[in-house]
């Protein structure tokens, strides 16, 4: 009977009680959008590194990653390769020749980051192969070149244009080659279309006179999930402090940091939110006890216990909290699910967005645990903003209020 | 039997800072099954007086008993329960809980015993059909006559079978026919489940069937 009194009681003041329901279901949506606005950033910065070139793991010699110099190949890449072969949860793996370099046209030259890879792996493993907007992707054929666009637009080079290809060889003599453009990609990441250029794994090697050598092995998994444990076991089976194993969070520390930091700075707004609707709340639920010192008087006098009327004011209030919340994230979740799949293009910022790795269309979604979080937190916020006022009903001497007009 | 022992009781009042005294070397003792009336001029001390035999107030001077309890030791808790178990209370304006249906607000105070849904509903009905106030169970106080709902509050007060009743000024805001009406019912109850009514009035109807009038004028009885 308690909650149908509370609940009653809500629908006193309709006006009053739908400008608070309104608040906390606009509270709940724009907490719910928020959090998917920012998974989409950050999913889509990570999702994008992983799937242009980071993987899930990588194999590397030991000390590849703070030194990326020609000279540290992986030490065996046959051991590498058959344990990866036998590996449980691996998708897809692929060996990479990595260096630095110069790429030259008739017109221009630019710094590069050159990378020899295995056409028909790579594919699994990259989506650059997806990216190609002119031309094709590697076919193992030689003397083919892929070239990011904004690299091909300074290069002022074309599909079937002739590029000049330089970087040291082990000896600190310049190798080189003659490629010819036979495909031009093009990401989210403009700052990687600038710098990254593809070639085949087998062109590579000769060109830097290092036959059967690699420094990396790439490897994507049936679940990223599951990228500590694979990488743990992968470690146990080489057993030799000659390489380094790192997943993808070990190899993007700072992209991790900010995605850490991110989903903390959500309680700020959870904090801002809160805030405002404790205001709210504390100005209804007072101005709903006020309106019933005369009542609540009655219900002292008839023997209703101080602790019974704390709990009616606080239940009220937690029941506006409660279907606020629930009507908020039903609504902010439909609207989540619809975006998470139509997107929500913004073409206009699409520059400043690729220099960010991210795309021009973003896509939100919201976890379970932070569906939850909504859920949890608001209907607690509703509870605290009726204390005051519960304390206040609390208070009141039967007489006084019995007589209060 | 005695049911309240009240003794040099005094109240004093702060209005706006001023000292009024509303009750001055009180000595009265009410005996179960009693109907009485404590009458006088407005301020003359009957409500402030009501107020102390129902634990809503504390005398600034003397001592209320109540049974076997002392209401000045007694914390607000304590307090509350004894209200709850041992007395009913009737005021003027009615107020009856305006969301909850008149059966609903019979039941209130048997929920605050803890007494099963079931129990309660039963009982209240039962109660109502007594009254002659079953057709109003599912109305609200707003769609029912002063005198229906002044009838509900009397439902209200005694359905935990109190000890006492206590009427501040029942009748004040009902035709004279609808107070007779009520007053009838209250005998009733009086002479049938031996419930003890104090009423604080100046309505001559109730003064008239009562069986103890205390007439009190300043603060003080000056006839019982």
């Amino acid at each position: 009977m308690l909650l149908k009194l509370a609940w009653r009681n809500i629908w006193r003041n309709r006006r009053r009680s739908l400008i608070v329901f309104i608040s906390i279901v606009i509270g709940a949506i724009s907490i719910l959008f928020l959090e998917g606005i920012t998974n989409a950033f950050l999913n889509q910065m990570l999702f994008n590194q992983i799937s242009l070139s980071t993987s899930h793991i990588q194999i590397h010699k030991n000390g590849f990653r703070d030194n990326k110099v020609i000279q540290n190949f992986v030490p065996s890449p046959d051991v590498v390769e058959t344990i990866l072969s036998t590996q449980s949860g691996v998708k897809a793996f692929s060996k990479r020749g990595i260096t630095f370099g110069l790429l030259s046209s008739a017109e221009n030259s630019s710094g590069i980051y050159l990378t020899g890879i295995e056409h028909n792996r790579e594919g699994q493993i990259s989506k650059v192969k997806s990216t190609i907007i002119d031309g094709h992707y590697l076919t193992g054929e030689k003397g083919e070149i892929l070239l990011g666009k904004k690299l091909a637009e300074k290069l002022n080079v074309n599909i079937g244009d002739k590029v000049v290809g330089m970087a040291n060889e082990l000896d600190g003599s310049i190798g080189s080659d003659v490629f010819r453009l036979v495909g031009i990609f093009e990401t989210e990441n403009s700052e990687f279309d600038k710098t990254n250029i593809f070639i085949n794994l087998n062109q590579f090697q000769s060109m830097l006179k290092i036959p059967g050598q690699v420094h990396e092995f790439a490897i994507v998994l049936n679940d990223h999930k599951s990228a500590d444990e694979i990488n743990e076991q992968i470690k146990n089976k080489l057993n030799n402090k000659a390489y380094e194993v790192l997943t993808y969070a070990e190899l993007l520390p700072l992209l991790i940091l900010q995605i850490d930091l991110s989903k903390e700075s959500m309680f700020v707004v959870y904090f801002i939110v809160g805030l405002a609707l404790i205001f709210g709340i504390i100005n209804s639920m007072l101005m709903s006890v006020f309106e019933r010192i005369n009542e609540l008087g009655i219900l002292l006098a008839i023997g209703m216990k101080t602790t019974k009327i704390f709990g009616m004011i606080l239940l009220e209030s937690l029941l506006l909290g409660l279907f606020g919340t629930l009507i908020g994230s039903a609504v902010g979740g439909i609207l989540i699910t619809v975006l998470s799949d139509t997107g929500i293009n913004l073409s206009l910022f699409a520059d400043s967005l690729n220099s960010y790795g991210i795309g021009a269309i973003l896509y939100p979604s919201v976890s379970y645990s932070e569906l939850i979080g909504v859920l949890v937190t608001i209907p607690i916020v509703s509870i605290v903003g009726a204390i005051y006022p519960a304390v206040k009903a609390i208070k009141l001497q039967p007489v006084e209020a019995i007589r209060y007009i | 039997m005695e049911i309240i022992i009240a003794e040099k009781i005094e109240k004093i009042y702060q209005d706006n800072g001023v000292p009024v005294t509303a009750l001055k070397d009180v000595d009265i003792i009410v005996n179960k099954g009693e109907f009485l009336v404590l009458a006088g001029r407005s301020g003359s001390g009957k409500t402030t007086l009501l107020n102390l035999f129902g634990a809503l107030d504390n005398p600034t001077k003397g001592e209320i008993k109540f049974e076997k309890y002392h209401l000045a030791k007694m914390n607000k808790k304590e307090l509350s329960e004894l209200r709850l178990n041992k007395m009913g209370f009737i005021f003027q304006a009615y107020n009856l809980i305006p969301v909850l249906t008149a059966i609903e607000n019979i039941e209130f105070s048997m929920m605050l015993l803890g007494i099963p849904e079931k129990t309660r509903r039963e009982r209240a009905l039962s109660l109502m059909k007594e009254l002659e106030i079953d057709q109003l169970a599912d109305k609200r106080p707003g769609e029912m006559s002063g005198g229906q709902q002044q009838r509900v509050s009397v439902a209200r007060a005694i359905v935990n079978n109190p000890t006492v009743v206590l009427a501040d000024e029942p009748t004040a805001n009902l035709d004279s026919k609808t107070a007779s009406n009520l007053l009838d019912l209250m005998q009733k109850m009086n002479e049938e489940k031996k419930i003890t009514f104090i009423f604080a009035t100046h309505d001559k109807q109730i003064m008239e069937r009562a069986k103890r009038l205390v007439y009190l004028e300043d603060g003080r009885i000056k006839q019982d």
